[in-house]
């Protein structure tokens, strides 16, 4: 009787199997159209675009279909009801202190290159190299390394660091209370505003990454969602 | 006493019901997690072929859309120029992008210029040799100096190395006296490299070959 009910199951298992297995590469080939249609018409343009691969944990900057720089995403955790479909856009990048663009007037450029504090501290020890000094100039170093990224489908997207000083008591708490007990509430009431709440978080590995992203995404930069 | 008792039962109710709502909404949450990222729309049996006919010819239009043969790519956060053939890096060179600084013109015509290194796809437009750089407006006023009227005025040899690659709009990927900063964000906009590496590249590259900025 076992020996019955154990083919029974196996040879329902050997048939049930290739069904399932070709529903799911079916669903996969319509994803991979909707994909490759959404990057094609991304693509075809000479513009930048880019590709969030959530199951490949990456971020990649792309044009032509070539990959031109690639994040690593070394964490992420979500709330919410994302959509993906199609080409998103990013609307804006939101910050606690942006970098801002220094203005210069006539007769100030005697003082572009000047040495850093830090620099100057340790001249009396080492000489001073061209990485240690404080540029009049926006660079990477400026970037911030913590911001969000907010794209036209309501997806709200927090970047940050692994690496990198610790943040204090206060803003720990902050967002332990936002994201275990906030965000879960709003997602139970619903909309917030005119889509519905989709808050994603990207831990990266080091700071330099977070700015880089910050540096490179654009407003107004369009991508795809994998 | 009572009324004690009763305000401890209303903490408590109050209490349960928020986590019974933190709770539900977790399951909410949990519930939503499970479909994400989500897959793709099931397809009929009769429209398999046809999505992979479409997919086929998607990945055959993708993949002529790369550049063939060499082509320049530079990163202006990391100061960093690759020469690439396909996925190959070919070599790569330290340089120096734009500062982002604006200059801001006091009186006259009040101009204002945004040291930008332009980002996006761009082609080699001239080869020159020994080039001489023709200093525009705003290299004068950024020093206070009155701009001449003679265009021989505005000549400067030396300054942009022996070799330049200009890529539109007067933006040039040339050699630099200031070796010390490559690696830094200094220039007005102009692509700076080192005089062995952007001979390399020069003698590498033709006109048409693309560049891509980001």
């Amino acid at each position: 009787m076992r020996t019955i009910a154990a083919v029974t199951i196996l040879a329902a298992a050997v048939l049930a199997g290739p069904g399932w297995s070709a529903g799911a590469d079916k669903a996969a080939l319509a994803k991979k159209q909707d994909t490759l249609s959404a990057e094609y018409g991304l693509a075809k343009e000479a513009r930048f675009y880019f590709v969030f691969d959530v199951l490949g944990r990456k971020i990649e900057l792309r044009a032509r279909g070539m990959v031109l720089k690639t994040w690593p995403i070394r964490e992420m955790r979500f709330w919410g009801r994302p959509e993906f479909a199609g080409t998103v856009e990013l609307v804006k990048k939101t910050t606690l202190k942006a970098p801002e663009r220094i203005v210069i007037k006539p007769g100030e450029t005697e003082e572009i290159v000047k040495p850093a504090p830090a620099a100057a501290a340790a001249a009396a020890s080492a000489p001073a190299t061209a990485a240690d000094y404080d540029l009049e100039a926006i660079e990477l170093r400026d970037m911030p390394k913590r911001f969000g990224l907010d794209l036209d489908n309501g997806l709200h997207i927090t970047v940050k660091a692994k690496t990198g000083a610790a943040a204090g008591f206060g803003v720990r708490v902050r967002e332990a209370w936002r994201w275990y007990i906030g965000l879960p509430l709003q997602d139970l009431v619903g909309k917030r505003g005119e889509h519905e709440l989709a808050e994603l978080e990207l831990t990266l590995e080091n700071e330099q990454d977070a700015q880089s992203i910050y540096w490179h995404l654009f407003d107004g930069i369009k991508g795809i969602i994998l | 006493m009572m009324i004690k008792r009763l305000l401890i039962a209303a903490a408590a109710l109050v209490w349960l019901g928020f986590l019974a709502v933190l709770g539900a909404s977790y399951l909410l949450g949990l519930k939503q997690a499970s479909a994400w990222p989500p897959a793709g729309q099931a397809i009929a049996d009769k429209d398999v072929a046809k999505v992979e006919r479409n997919v086929q010819l998607l990945e055959k239009k993708m993949a002529g859309l790369p550049p063939k043969g060499l082509y320049i790519v530079i990163d202006t956060a990391e100061n960093r120029l690759y020469l690439k053939n396909g996925s190959q890096i070919v070599q790569t060179a330290v340089v120096s992008c734009g500062s982002g600084v604006v200059l801001e013109e006091q009186g006259g015509k009040n101009r204002s210029w945004v040291f930008d290194t332009p980002r996006g796809e761009f082609a080699v437009k001239s080869k020159i040799t020994n080039p001489y750089w023709v200093k525009p407006d705003w290299a004068f006023i950024e020093e206070g100096e009155k701009i001449p009227k003679a265009m021989e005025d505005r000549i400067e040899a030396g300054t942009l190395g022996d070799y330049a690659l200009g890529f539109g709009q007067g933006y040039f990927i040339h050699g630099t006296l200031y070796t010390r900063l490559l690696g830094r964000n200094v220039t007005h906009g102009c692509v700076r490299v080192g005089d062995e590496d952007l001979k390399k590249v020069f003698k590498a590259v033709s006109v048409g070959t693309k560049i891509y900025i980001y």
